[in-house]
Order: C-alpha cells, then structure tokens, then sequence
C-alpha cells in the first residue's frame, strides 16, 4: 500500500541533513541505517561511556542539526540497525533487520556515504591488514587506540587523520606512508579551515615518520610492510596495517529504473567530505520537497560549488599515479578479494574480456560483496567500464529476514 | 551491560553496544577476515548463532555462540 | 525488391552498402546456446562458419538460465519426445565431445503441497512411462523420502537419468573451436537472400556475403522477423551464497512448474519455483514468470513469493543468504512450441529459435540438426516427424494476411 513518507537511507550528516529539510518542509520521513546509532562514517557514535573524537568545529554542526531532528521528532520515525536492500522497478523498497518491510514510499533519498579505495596489493589480504577507516571506525567508537605497532598506508588525508587520532589516544602509529606529495607550496590555495586541520594533525604526529612519496609495496606474512621510498627500500615491521587510497561514492547497486524521485546526496552522491555532505543533504531534502510538490528544483548552494572546488584543489595536492602502481604489481596478486581470483586469472580471460566473460567465466565481481571492492582494478585491467548493470539487492539479504516481511505489508 | 561470547570455545568479552568484530579484534583475533569495517567488503561474514553475518554490524549479544564459516562457505 | 515472410515491410535494400569482406558457407546469428550449438556442428562438418552476435557469447538467456537438461519438464509430446533425443545426445557429446566437463548427470525431485500439484505429478508419471525412454521416475511418496524437506510438502517424485549444464559454460566451450570465425559485437541489420547465397547487412554498415544463415536470435527475434510470434517471458532469479552441504543433490521443483508449461502463467496460486543446488556450492531460486522482456526489470514481491515458497519446501534455506537477483528473458511462441526450419520459399534463410525455458536442453539436438539443414541433408532417423512440427511454415497463412 502506498506509504506517505520519504524514505532517507543513511544518518550520516547527508541523510540527516536531508531528513530535518523534509520534515521542517511538513514531509514525513522515514531515516534508516544499518548501524545501531546516527552519525556516519564521520560522526560515528562512541560506545556508551566514551568520549567522542573528532574535531570541535565538526561536533558543534552535527549538534546543531540533531537538535532541529529531534524538534522534528514527530514527523521523523528512525529505523536503526535495518538495512535498505534497494529500489526496485515498481518503486518497492525492502528494508531488512531490525525491521522487514516492503514499503510504497513517495520518494527515496539515499545518503549511503563513501566507500573507502584501497589499491590491491601482494599481501592485502593477510590476517591484520585492515582499511584505515576501519581501524578509524574502531577507535571512534572504542575510544582505544589498537594495541602494538600500526603502519598507515597509501594516499589520502585520511591517513593523517586516524595518525593524529590513534597519537591522541597514546598509541601512535610506527610510521605513515603516503604516495603523493601533498605538503608542497600547493597546499596554500587550501581554504584556511582546511590548513588549520592539517596542522594540528602535523602538531599531534610529531616523531612519527611521514614519508611521502613511496608506496607500500608488498605485505609479507608475520607482518612486514615493504616500502618503496625516494631515498630507496625500507621495511616496517606492525601487527596491524591500515590502507587507504582515497574515498568515492558508495553507490554499486542502485541505477535501476523506477518510478519514484530517487535521489543521492552526501558522499554517496559525490566524495566531497563531511561539511559538503551537510549541504548537500539540505539540497536533496529540499529538491525531494520541489519534485513531490511539482515545483523546479532549486539550483545547487553556492556553499557546495565552493566546497567542490576545495575539494578539487585537494586532489591535485594528493595527485600520484595510481595506474602504474597498479600496473607495477605481480601477476598472482589478488585483485578479487571475495573469490581469490588474480591479475594471471584475469589476464587469462584474453584481451578484451566483456563484462559476461569477467563475470561468469572469471567470477570477478561474483563474491558475496559484488565486486563493491574490486570493481574499479577490474575495469582498469580489463580496460573496460562494462562489468554487467548494477543488479539488487543492494547487499546480502538474510532469507530468515525476507521470511520475516509480511505478506502483504501495509507498511508500519 | 556487557558480557562475554563465545568464539571457538574461548570466552570473548564485549561492552555494551559493541559490535563482534570489535570486540574480536580487541582481543587479538584477526584471522576472520574483517577488511572495511562497515559491511562492504564481506570478508568478515561470521555465523552468529547459526546465521550469517558481518562481523562488523552485528552486535554482541551475551552467550551468542559466534563461528568461522566454513571453508567455501562465504560467496 | 525481395520481401522475407515475417520480415518488415520494406526491409532496408542492400544497394550501395559497403564491400563484401568475407565468404562463408554458413552465418549463424546469435552467440547463445542454440548458435553456438548449430555453429561447432557445421565446424565440424567441414562447413566454413561464422557467428556474429550484436554483444557476445551468451550474452541473453543462455547466459542468465539455470541449466536443466531435463525431459520431465517438457510438455507432453513433441517437446518431451525431442528433449529425449538430446538428453542422449547431449550425454555423447560430454562423453569424448566438446561438452565434455559442462554436463552433470544428478537427479532431480519434483514435489506436491496442494492438490492440483498432487495431480500434476501423476501426470509426469504417466508421461515419463509412456516416453518410455532413459529418464524415469523414482521414488514416490511423502516429505519423508528427502531428509531435509519442509512439513508442507505433501508428495515427493524422484526422476532419475537427467543433467544440468550450465549454459555460459557450455557456450564457451562450443566456440572455443578454431574452425569458428566470430565476429561480434556487430548487430545484423538485414538479411537479403538471393539466388547464389545471402547478404547480411550490419548496422555498422559493412556486409557479409554467406552460402546460408541461421537465425539463433531468441528474444532478438522479431527485430528480423516481426511477423513471428515470438514474445518475451521474464523470469527472475536468486543466487544464494554458499552454504554447508547440503541433501539436496538436484533441483527440486515445484509441479506447479508442469502446470505452468501448459496453463495461463498468470493464473497459477503457487509461484512455480525451482531449487536448483549449482556446482558453487551456491543455491539458484527460480524463476517466475512474466510477460516482459525488460532485464531490468526486478522487483521484491516476485523475490519474497519465490524465497516463502523456496524455504518452505526446504527450510535450510533460512540460514543461507541472497546474494544477488536478475532477471533472465526467454523467448516464447504463442503455440509453445520453438520454431526451427526453412522459411517458406527460401530455403538459404533457416531459423531455430523460441526455446522460452528448454533451449539449453534441446541445443545439442538441434544444432546438429539445423547444422544438417544448412548442409543439405535429411534429419536423423527418428526425429523427422517432430521436427517437422516446429517448422515455421506452421505461421505462413497468418503472416500473408499480415502482409496484405
Ligand atoms: C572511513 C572514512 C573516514 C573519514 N574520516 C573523515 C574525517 O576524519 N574528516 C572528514 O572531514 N571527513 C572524513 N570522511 C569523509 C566524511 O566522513 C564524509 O564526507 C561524510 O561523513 C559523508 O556523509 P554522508 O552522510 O554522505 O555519508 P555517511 O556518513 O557515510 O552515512 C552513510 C550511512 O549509510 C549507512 N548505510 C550504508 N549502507 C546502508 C544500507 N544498505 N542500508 C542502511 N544503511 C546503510 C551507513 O551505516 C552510514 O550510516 C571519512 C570518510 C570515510 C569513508
Ligand atoms: S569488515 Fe568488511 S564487511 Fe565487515
């Protein structure tokens, strides 16, 4: 049955931002996440009883819009740790969990974030290899630093980040490796927010090495992380290493056809950042109001241009060459994760595999995550962008979930 | 609250609100293959009390019987 | 200007196309499993072949079906008759042939839980004595003959004898002889016989001059010959993640899966669903049916019908995941029967097409048979009489009275 609520997927500051802008436009909105509270990647909830990271300027702004959500409590209803499994081509979404239900929204808003890059490379899948953000992700919400030696690797502000938040909690990392260049004349364009970030994290990793332009090569077992650095090889003996090569849109999935508004916003839209994502949450609430309502849509905040091309001149600053990393790696690395399946194993698919012969013949992009990690090295060593159309669900459904959706649901 | 679980018979604790990769990884078990940290990469399935899981959102619930999955058991 | 029957009206003439690049005894169009079937057939003959297909291998049905090789799925008939004929032969080829590896005998259970199912299978029964052929039935009572059956199922039929291939599989290994030219992705625009051989027209447009064509191209069909009546049929599909081993050693389909073969897909009470175990160790949940042809096209409640009915037939189902759901098109003829032969008065144009859900089935029969067309030579002894009913000559009157 037709339901006349907006769906928004994702609490982070996007789908939070987007949900106060519908519900103080008079709009009902349903705010769901996979996770046990609100916040994001960026926001992330301490567990009970632990303090919260981050900086003051971000802590200040989410408190802000939390308070407008909960003024808005009455036309906001939360669905916490139930996940969107998508839209489908009647404008049905399945939403699993701590809820299952099959709902006839107006509209859906999805703020699903940015999923983390991380280059393949010979030994990324040993036990204690991690991705930066998941060992940020554990001591946001922990309030404890990971116990022995952590190396940070690959390119990206992010490393410096979790650097500076593991040293605030005593243990800070052996050593932080990053591809690019970034701390060149080039970064004084930056907008002084940024700056001012930048150097109380430098403040706080005084003593740890920062070397930048090397790469970590190779991860041999025990734990070593082999580096390629200017001044030649070095080797960094850790318990944990943490990866990262830059943020992009968490959007593998969604694409079908359907015939309600369906928009994204936040990272999930474009990778612009935590005070982007804010905007653009407001943008999507209030252009969802506009489409339901039959009215134009307003253009973009000036706010949002502005933070697009800080981001830009970000990028520059962390420009490096990924396709000759990627292209330097040995042949039985594992690109597939999911499958084990290798650079031999796709090179033996010929020259120009399509996307069937890539999945079906080569199982790239068959594993339980559906090629949501590896998809981008698939495409760059197949040379192509075809690697099938997006295909629901969304993520793994549990059937003892979809045994629990009502047969004829009514909604809530 | 908190509690314990259990992980190939050994008692694991957790606090209240942790999920079980967390808590795992907390007490120096890193071989169920836990990558991301936020359910994309599905590396980290486990089975909590016989179902399939991400380590990483589940969360701890006292005397669950949390299990490595078996050998191809994941895709 | 030559007009095709079942072809479009004023069908794009051929004059001032570019050169003729390449000389061929055959061209097959379409990868799937059907043309790659006639294609390494002709190869094998000595013929000089080519596929050419808009995409590539399997890039439709063939390559998003389950792989039953079954005759107890067939409609009474000519179709079980025929499925028969290249179960068996479809045996020889995996034995010392190209198939070899792609074909896995298994058997398979068909089950009952309401009463016009109950009925079906006495049916099957009676089709599968009357066949009288390698596929049988087996054991027959209730849940408790599968360890592992839900409570809801009233009635349980064992079929021994048949096999599952998977066609993507399939279809690489049948192309994979170097005899077979390939050429895609290159999309047949026209087809233009005439008295020495064919022209086919690319819509890039180059040309290609070949002895005779076969037209392998499913659900494509009716872009080159409209006046067929080939429709699409969707089916969505599940693909469950790997689970522990389980009892379950074939498909286990629902007899509202016979009914359906026969019967308005739209007015079945149970969704007709197959559980079929894959060589991954994955699970596929199959299939719905419905009358569109959009691959795009998925949606929750079909999923949620096939996965209730999925798990209370077999419950350990519920510990498993869904990892990922499409949607594959079959191509359907009003009369349910395919269509594969000359086209009346051009016997260089030949067609084997509109196998909705048994092409993967058949193709080992039919290639060598539509192969045996292309070259001139009569049917194998046994199969002329079936044959000859999917011949499209069966559709003339009506696609003259269309042209009118
Ligand atoms: C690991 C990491 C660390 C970062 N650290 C910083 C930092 O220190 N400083 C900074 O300025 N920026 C940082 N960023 C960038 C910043 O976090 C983002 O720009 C911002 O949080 C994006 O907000 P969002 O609302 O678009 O997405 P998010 O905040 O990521 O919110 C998306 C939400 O969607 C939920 N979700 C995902 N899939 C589903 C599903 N299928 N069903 C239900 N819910 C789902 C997630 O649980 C999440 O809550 C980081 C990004 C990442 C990935
Ligand atoms: S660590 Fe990636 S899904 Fe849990």
């Amino acid at each position: 049955m037709p339901d006349d609520r907006v769906i928004v997927v994702g609490a982070g500051p996007a789908g939070m931002a987007a949900a106060v802008a519908l519900a103080e436009g008079g709009q009902r909105v349903l705010l769901v996440d996979q996770a046990r509270t609100p916040g994001g990647a960026v926001h992330r909830a301490p567990l009970p009883g632990v303090a919260p990271l981050g900086l003051p300027e971000h802590r200040r702004r989410w408190a802000a819009l939390t308070a407008r959500a909960t003024a808005q409590a009455s036309r906001i209803e939360t669905a916490f740790e139930t996940r969107f499994a998508g839209v489908d081509a009647t404008g049905a979404v399945l939403l699993t969990g701590a809820r299952n239900r099959l709902l006839q929204p107006r509209g859906v808003i999805v703020a699903l974030g940015a999923r983390e890059r991380v280059l393949p490379r010979p030994g990324w899948t040993l036990p204690g290899v991690l991705t930066a953000g998941a060992i940020q992700t554990g001591l946001k919400t922990s309030g404890e630093a990971p116990q022995g030696r952590v190396v940070l690797a690959g390119s990206g502000p992010l490393l410096l980040a979790v650097g500076a938040e593991l040293a605030a909690l005593g243990r800070p990392p052996v050593a932080i490796i990053e591809a690019a260049r970034p701390f060149g004349a080039g970064a004084l364009g930056l907008p002084l927010a940024y700056l001012a970030e930048a150097a109380r994290y430098r403040l706080r990793l005084l003593g740890v090495p920062v070397l930048t332009g090397s790469r970590l090569v190779e991860i041999v077992p025990g734990l070593e992380a082999m580096v390629d650095t200017p001044k030649g090889p070095r080797r960094f003996a850790a318990d944990l290493i943490g990866l990262h090569d830059g943020i992009a849109p968490n959007v593998s999935g969604l694409g079908g056809p359907c015939p309600i508004p369906l928009l994204r916003a936040g990272d999930g839209r474009e990778a612009l950042g935590a005070r982007a994502a804010m905007l653009d949450g407001t943008r999507a609430g209030q252009a969802m109001l506009a489409l339901l309502a039959g009215r134009p849509v307003p253009p973009e905040p000036a706010a949002l241009i502005r933070q697009r091309a800080a981001q830009a001149r970000l990028a520059r600053i962390y420009a490096r060459d990924e396709g000759a990393a990627l292209d330097a790696l040995p042949p039985d690395t594992i690109l597939c994760r999911c499958e084990s399946r290798s650079r031999a194993d796709l090179a033996a698919l010929g020259e120009s595999p399509t996307g069937r012969d890539l999945r079906l013949t080569g199982r790239f992009g068959m594993g339980a995550c559906q090629g949501r990690v590896c998809g981008e090295w698939v495409a760059h060593f197949a040379k192509t962008r075809d690697l099938g159309r997006p295909r629901l669900p969304l993520r793994p459904l549990s059937i003892a979930d979809l045994l629990a959706v009502p047969a004829a649901d009514t909604g809530d | 609250m908190s509690g314990a679980f259990d992980w190939k018979g050994a008692a694991v604790p957790f606090r209240a609100g942790e999920t079980v990769a967390s808590a795992l990884l907390r007490s120096g078990v890193r071989d169920f293959g836990p990558f991301c940290g936020i359910g994309q990469c599905q590396g980290c399935l486990v089975r909590v009390d016989g179902r399939v899981t991400e380590a990483c959102l589940a969360l701890c619930r006292a005397g669950a019987l949390v299990q490595p999955l078996e050998a191809r058991d994941a895709g | 200007m030559l007009r095709l029957p079942f072809t479009q009206r004023g069908s794009r003439p051929l004059s001032g196309v570019a050169t003729v690049s390449a000389e061929f005894d055959v061209a097959v169009l379409g990868a799937g499993i059907v043309g790659a079937s006639c294609a390494w057939h002709l190869a094998r003959r000595g013929a000089r072949v080519v596929v050419i297909d808009a995409s590539g291998p399997a890039a439709a049905a063939s390559g998003a079906s389950d792989g039953a090789v079954s005759v107890a799925s067939k409609k009474p008939g000519v179709l079980a008759r025929l499925a028969t004929q290249s179960l068996l032969y479809t045996r020889t080829l995996a034995q010392d042939g190209p198939l070899r590896g792609h074909f896995h005998p298994r058997p398979a259970w068909y089950f009952a839980t309401t009463e016009a199912e109950l009925v079906a299978l006495d049916a099957l029964i009676a089709k599968l004595d009357a066949l009288d052929g390698p596929v049988r039935s087996g054991r027959d009572g209730g849940a408790a003959l599968l360890p592992g059956a839900g409570v809801l199922v009233r009635r349980l039929v064992e079929i021994r004898g048949e096999g599952h291939m998977t066609g993507y599989s399939a279809v690489r290994a049948l192309l994979a002889d170097p005899r077979i030219a390939r050429l895609w992705p290159a999309a047949v625009a026209a087809i233009e016989p005439d008295d020495k051989g064919v022209t086919l027209a690319l819509a890039d447009g180059r040309s290609l001059r070949a002895g005779r064509v076969i037209a392998a191209l499913g659900t494509s069909t009716p872009a080159l010959f409209p006046g067929l009546p080939v429709r699409p049929l969707a089916g969505q599909l599940i693909i469950t993640d790997r689970g522990a081993p389980g009892a379950l050693e074939g498909a286990l389909t629902a007899a509202s899966y016979l009914i359906a073969k026969t019967a308005d897909p739209s007015r079945l009470p149970e969704p007709p669903v197959v559980i079929d175990p894959l060589v991954t160790g994955q699970v596929l949940i199959g299939s719905s049916r419905v009358e569109h042809g959009d691959p795009a096209r998925m949606d929750f409640d079909t999923i949620l019908r096939l996965v209730r009915r999925a798990a209370a037939v077999w419950p350990a189902l519920a510990e498993r995941r869904v990892i990922r759901a499409f949607v594959g098109i079959r191509a359907a003829v009003a009369d349910g029967l395919p269509i594969v032969g000359a086209l009346p008065g051009f016997d260089r144009v030949l067609l084997a097409t509109g196998f909705e859900g048994d092409g993967i089935c058949l193709s080992a029969l039919m290639g060598r048979e539509v192969a045996a067309m292309a070259l001139g030579d009569s049917p194998a002894e046994g199969v002329e009489r079936d044959l000859a009913a999917l011949s499209p000559a069966r559709f003339e009157p009506a696609a003259r009275e269309v042209a009118q």
